[in-house]
């Protein structure tokens, strides 16, 4: 069966990993544009990650390298790199839940909106159900900026991959394996700003994903539905597993 | 361990808000007509300017603009965090390396830079603007 969920990439919101493998190299093309109140414009990021995966247990790392443009302004960086980490509590390949937690550090420039400018902790509680050809998953969590930036205290931040200070995270969505290769799926994702001033931000996503041989390949389109986000995103991702 | 303390350390300064604070009783030496406004136009309005579209504004977000004391007095902390000096921090984020010869231009030529002198003024005098706004929301005439 295929991933639902892409190889590990630069983003923030939850995605539990549904299938063992050993390893896995991946690079995920991202290109969006945005609209906030403050800034306009847009990026495109190419986004290298690893991964590695047993039946209970899952680690990766990625980081990013961005082209951004804002108000006019055009800058080249990378983005805060993510290290995550999941494990499955409970249950089997056809249902089963657990804790992950991926935790961000500051490598982006966060003055020019390509990082967050501390440390970002995101833990979150998963859970899968595969039905025959359907596969559903959900996380809800919690993550917490760790220092300050002045840049963050007035909402979500940065540009390229934003979040609040301090939120709960969520995700829900599924997916329709066509062929034993082919899946297709929908997913809403999420945050909302919990004790400190932020923007709710919902995330809906559509995603195709093939397999061919070693290689696993996705593209989705996201679209920034509440909180500004994005206006529309799309990413292309791939991965080699070994 | 040591990777985790490097990851925190390899953003270098933050924006810091200077602490400065304006005399009691306010003494008035610098205004917007005898400080603010030169400054802006020397410094920042090259791109901070209310005229200017969201496309030639070289990254300047939008309601930051301070060709008017209107416009500065709704983010004199991000002011100050930015470009000011005083006891508690030296920000020299503001102005960038590169500027526009021309208002809204390209970045073509290196941004002149206030002296120490005058980033110590310019948190002083945004400390006490702040503090002239609340006399005047008060209803009480500071100036």
């Amino acid at each position: 069966m295929l991933c639902w969920a892409a190889p590990a990439r630069a983003q923030h919101h939850h995605e539990a990993d549904t299938d063992a493998a050993s390893f896995a190299a991946g690079v995920a093309m991202v290109a969006a544009a945005f609209e906030t109140m403050l800034y306009a414009g847009n990026y495109q990021g190419v986004i290298p990650s690893l991964r590695w995966a047993n039946e209970r247990f899952a680690a990766g790392a990625s980081a990013a390298a961005y082209r951004l443009e804002e108000n006019g302004a055009t800058f080249y960086g990378f983005g805060d790199v993510i290290v995550h980490g999941q494990v499955t509590v409970i249950g089997d390949r056809a249902a089963r839940a657990g804790v992950l937690a991926s935790i961000s550090a500051p490598t982006g420039d966060d003055r020019r909106g390509l990082g967050m400018g501390h440390v970002m902790l995101m833990p979150a509680l998963f859970g899968i159900w595969a039905i025959d050809r359907v596969v559903l998953a959900a996380t809800a969590g919690y993550s917490r900026a760790i220092g300050g930036s002045s840049a963050h205290e007035h909402g979500m931040w940065p540009l390229v991959e934003p979040m609040n200070v301090s939120e709960v995270t969520w995700s829900a969505g599924g997916g329709y394996a066509i062929t034993p290769a082919v899946q297709v799926g929908a997913r809403v994702s999420g945050g909302i700003p919990i004790g400190l001033p932020g923007d709710n931000r919902v995330i809906g996503s559509l995603r195709g994903a093939w397999a061919s041989g070693r290689f696993q390949t996705a593209a989705e389109l996201q679209a920034g539905i509440a909180g500004d986000p994005f206006i529309i995103r799309g990413v292309v991702s791939t991965a080699l597993s070994f | 361990m040591r990777f985790l303390i490097l990851l925190f350390v390899a953003c270098g300064p933050s924006p810091t808000p200077t602490g400065t604070v304006c005399p009691d009783p306010d003494p008035l030496t610098l205004t917007w007509d005898n400080f603010g406004r030169d400054f802006m136009t020397r410094y920042c309005t090259w791109c901070h300017d209310s005229s200017l579209p969201r496309s030639q504004r070289n990254g300047a977000p939008l309601y930051h603009d301070f060709d008017t004391l209107e416009g500065v007095r709704l983010t004199p902390d991000h002011i100050d965090e930015q470009a000011g000096f005083g006891p508690n921090a030296e920000n020299e984020f503001m102005p960038p390396g590169r500027c526009p010869t021309t208002k809204g231009g390209a970045l073509d030529t290196n941004c002149p830079k206030p002296t120490a002198e005058e980033r110590r003024n310019l948190a002083m005098w945004l400390a006490c603007e702040k503090n002239r706004e609340f006399m005047r929301d008060a209803g009480v005439d500071a100036q």
